[in-house]
């Protein structure tokens, strides 16, 4: 039919965006590209060729110098070293702060939606309490109030990062608990206990996975924020957001030092969103 | 002319003259299309030739995977893109080849040429539009709207021209759809399943309004669907679609009296009425045992044809016409290899082409009686508030009492509340006020949808092995009986590693009934297990349930709205209508002396084929 009038250009375009195995392969790519990352992260402190505290060379050496890949900072540091390390730092603090985003939010969610009712009610409007607020400042309250530091960053954002997961695993959690599976299982005579955890509880896991690996790259930008603002790592430690900030004077004359931490930063949250839709396509084209 | 001597259940009457000869409302010819699905091309139809005369009614008959659907989408010129179709062959409607036009001429043709009613018309009409807005939309003035929302039998159309969709019943929706379908003056309607949604009595009166339609605006109409009996109803030809191929296309009357394709046989005998003896096993088709590809190379029936020789398996044979008596103005073709006494010695032979013994041994094992319900009310509150309640008293004041191996068939249409009555029954819902007493053993129960009944994440074993796990067996045990379930219920052991999306719908159906009845129940609830599965395969689940039945002495609710199903599988037979049982008796009374004014209703609406012989 009128397909034989669609140029072959625009096929190819086509046969991209649908959900054909080529394009499933290509999701294939992007998602172990999240692998990747991790891998880099786990591998950061082995790869950095120098120590990332310590003055190691000449200061304010360009990217491309031969011992220093990616250059020295105003006291002499090593940039890659400084870079490596901060990858690992935020990449893992972020995979914990989502990971315990899904773990609260998972539960509360869960809780509320089997058991419907007041308990339901009761849970939901703490949750709303907290979507209110906004969860950047809240998390920023947070950390003044215990104190500039990772540990505290952590906390403060994993305060506010639970509420916005409990409301998607509840809704997901509803909407199965109403299918005929459920009622069929019912009455095949499973306990409550086993006909959510086998029945209703895997069939929420896809939407959550989702969720969780397209927001890996805000809660980067969260962190790699608060520590522009000075209420992340401790000074000399090595930490992208801050030493953005700390050198953010010498955009002008070496660029390359708060450019350096910034790119990464930019990677890597690209890749947790590119990573994270990849995610959801190889979900979607499998149910 | 007058077009043959015999009819289906409505009289031809002084309608034009339907000769295809005389200017063609559509021509196919050599259609052939492959659809990609999942990544694997498969083609959909292959050679496909059909004629639409001006005026004429065809039905286009098949069971599902036909390809009568994606027939239908091609003369639109709307096959998916998504699954990225080849075509081959031609497609001309009203002197428009549809295969190879712009966008802009279908669209055109569409607009002026073509008018289409879908099976489900809440989900093709606008939601957050007005009926009326909807209507005008094609027909451009609110007079010629309300006219024709007149001639398509919507009363108060002032009234209702300006409701929403939702806001109607099923019958008006589908004649909303009818209204906007001729609004355009269409040469020829396209209806596909346009009544298998719908209840029967409103099934009735839809075909009735397609066939007026014809009659007062003279345009063809082509209707797709799975039963035999409705295209029976109003067609004047009948086009019986196999794997992509027309297996037989001819006169309706000449069709019904002399079929001469295997396949349009399997479908006349294993078509469920009220006449099918109730004592013997039901009759079924061969189950497909031919892979796709070898389907492909011979005659794609020859695996489940019992006529099928060697020949059927190699070649492809053709669609020629049928030497018949000199009545026979219309052509009449069919492609099979067989001779047509071969196949005509097959449909009077009338034996089964393939049948599951029943033990008719029914053992009453404990008299006494295994389901009472007392007066029982369910309502439930839909909304509630301080001033504002709404409540939908789902059953009123039902009474019951079915004793032990007996069995019940429920009959009513939707709303009716015998949906609702099983779920009282099986425990899943609480009675507002009444009494429920079921057997010791308890209720399970097999839902019409039984895709959607499985845990999608879990294997086949899995979900058998939950029903056993309170019984606390050993291991060996516990595979014991699920090997023996499956065993029982027709299916290899090897599927109890298989997920719920890797099975068909018969298989689906039947591990319902495995998890069902691997503890056998005082009582099966069966909630229209058959409803979505073509006429044969139906036919070997109420078989198989039927069995089950008598294996373990089991008692049967059984919720049908098809009158000749409830036949079949009750004992007895209950009416329901607005939540009350207004009649109830042994099946055979029920349906040859109904007393209840809309016992009479529903089967008067019951789709028939009557073959009179001149």
């Amino acid at each position: 039919m009128t397909v034989a009038k669609i140029p072959a250009s625009r096929m190819r375009v086509l046969a991209f965006t649908s959900r054909t195995p080529s394009g499933s392969r290509a999701s294939m790519a992007v998602a172990s590209l999240l692998l990747l990352v991790t891998i880099v992260a786990v591998l950061g402190r082995v790869l950095s060729p120098y120590d990332p505290v310590q003055p190691v060379g000449m200061l304010n050496l360009p990217p491309g110098s031969p011992d220093h890949l990616l250059g020295t900072d105003s006291i002499g540091r090593d940039l890659l070293s400084r870079t490596l390390w901060g990858i690992q730092i935020s990449w893992f603090t972020s995979l914990v702060v989502v990971a315990s985003g899904l773990v609260i939010g998972g539960a509360i969610g869960v809780t509320a939606g089997v058991c419907g009712g007041w308990i339901d009610n009761l849970l939901m409007r703490f949750t709303d309490l907290f979507l209110a607020l906004p969860g950047a400042l809240v998390a920023i309250a947070i950390v003044a109030a215990l104190g500039p530091g990772l540990k505290n960053t952590l906390i403060g954002i994993m305060i506010v990062w639970w509420p916005y997961y409990a409301r998607i695993i509840r809704a997901e959690v509803k909407s199965l608990a109403s299918r005929p599976h459920v009622e069929a299982a019912r009455l095949a005579g499973v306990g409550r206990g086993r006909l959510v955890l086998r029945h209703i509880v895997p069939g929420a896991v896809p939407t959550a996975l989702v969720t969780a690996s397209l927001d890996i790259g805000n809660v980067i930008l969260l962190l790699a924020g608060l520590s522009f603002l000075g209420l992340g790592q401790s000074a000399p430690a090595p930490e992208l957001g801050a030493d953005t900030a700390r050198s953010l004077q010498l955009l002008l004359t070496q660029w390359w030092i708060p450019i350096t931490p910034g790119i990464a930063v930019l990677l890597m949250s690209l890749i947790a969103n590119l990573g994270g839709d990849a995610v959801r396509q190889l979900l979607n084209s499998k149910r | 002319m007058k077009f043959a001597d015999v009819r289906s259940k409505r009289s031809t009457g002084d309608r034009p003259d339907t000769h295809p000869a005389e200017g063609l409302a559509a021509s196919i010819r050599g259609l052939t299309v492959s659809l990609e699905r999942d990544g694997a091309r498969s083609e959909v139809l292959r050679g496909v030739d059909l004629d639409v005369g001006r005026g004429e009614i065809v039905g286009l008959v098949g069971e599902s995977g036909s390809g009568k659907s994606v027939l239908a989408l091609s003369m639109m010129g709307l096959l998916p893109q998504a699954s990225r179709p080849r075509t081959h062959g031609s497609i001309e409607i009203a002197g428009v080849d549809v295969l190879n036009s712009a966008p802009s001429e279908l669209r055109d043709l569409r607009r002026h040429e073509l008018g289409v009613i879908f099976q489900d018309p809440m989900t093709s009409l606008n939601p957050t539009m007005r009926v009326g807005t909807q209507i005008s939309e094609v027909s451009h003035d609110r007079e010629t709207s309300l006219q024709l929302m007149t001639s398509v039998g919507i009363p108060d159309p002032e009234l209702r021209f300006r409701v929403f969709p939702h806001e109607l019943s099923g019958g008006l929706r589908q004649r909303v759809m009818t209204a906007i379908a001729v609004a355009g003056r269409p040469s020829l309607i396209i209806a596909d399943e346009p009544t298998t949604a719908l209840d029967v009595t409103v099934q009735a009166q839809v075909l009735e309004l397609l066939a007026d339609l014809r009659d007062t605006f003279g345009c063809s109409v082509v209707l797709i669907t799975h039963d035999l009996a409705v295209a029976a109803q109003i067609a004047d030809r009948i086009a019986v679609l196999y794997a992509g191929r027309v297996a037989e296309l001819g006169p309706v009357a000449e069709m019904l009296r002399r079929p001469t394709h295997p396949y349009t046989v399997g479908l006349l005998s294993s078509r469920l009425s009220l006449e099918t003896p109730r004592n013997l096993p039901l009759t079924t088709l061969k189950p497909e045992t031919a892979t796709p590809a070898e389907r492909m190379l011979g005659c794609a029936y020859h695996s489940r044809c019992p006529l099928a020789d060697e020949k059927c398996s190699r070649e492809q044979p053709p669609l020629a016409p049928v030497a018949l008596g000199a009545d026979a103005t219309l052509l009449h073709e069919r492609s099979c290899w067989r001779s047509v006494a071969q196949v005509q010695a097959l449909a009077h032979s009338r034996a089964p082409v393939d049948t599951v013994l029943r033990s008719e041994s029914r053992q009453l094992s404990e008299a006494g009686e295994s389901v009472r319900l007392d007066d029982v009310h369910v309502r439930f509150v839909l909304k509630s508030g301080a001033r504002h309640r709404e409540e939908v008293h789902a059953l009123r004041g039902v009474d019951l009492t079915v004793g032990a191996g007996e069995s019940l068939s429920i009959v009513g249409e939707s709303g009716s509340g015998k949906s609702t009555l099983l779920r009282v029954v099986a425990g899943l819902i609480p009675p507002t006020s009444g009494a429920v007493h079921v057997g010791n053993k308890g209720a399970q129960m097999v839902f019409q949808d039984a895709g959607s009944s499985l845990t999608p994440w879990l294997t086949v074993g899995e979900l058998l092995r939950e029903r056993l796990r309170p019984l606390r067996l050993g291991s060996a045990e516990v595979q014991r009986r699920l090997d023996l379930a499956l065993t029982t219920i027709g299916l290899p052991a090897g599927i109890a590693n298989a997920r719920p999306s890797e099975l068909s719908g018969g298989q689906k159906q039947r591990v319902a009934l495995a998890r069902a009845t691997v503890i056998p129940p005082s009582v099966l609830l069966c909630d229209e297990p058959t409803s979505a599965l073509d006429a044969s395969l139906a036919a070997s689940v109420l078989n198989l349930i039927r069995e089950l039945r008598s294996a373990f002495a089991m008692t049967v609710i059984f919720v049908t709205h098809d009158l000749s199903v409830a036949r079949l599988m009750g004992d007895q037979i209950a009416v329901m209508t607005q939540g009350q049982i207004v009649e109830m008796g042994p099946a055979t009374d029920v349906i040859e002396r109904p007393e209840h004014p809309y016992t009479r209703s529903l089967l008067a609406s019951v789709p028939t084929i009557e073959v009179t012989t001149s």
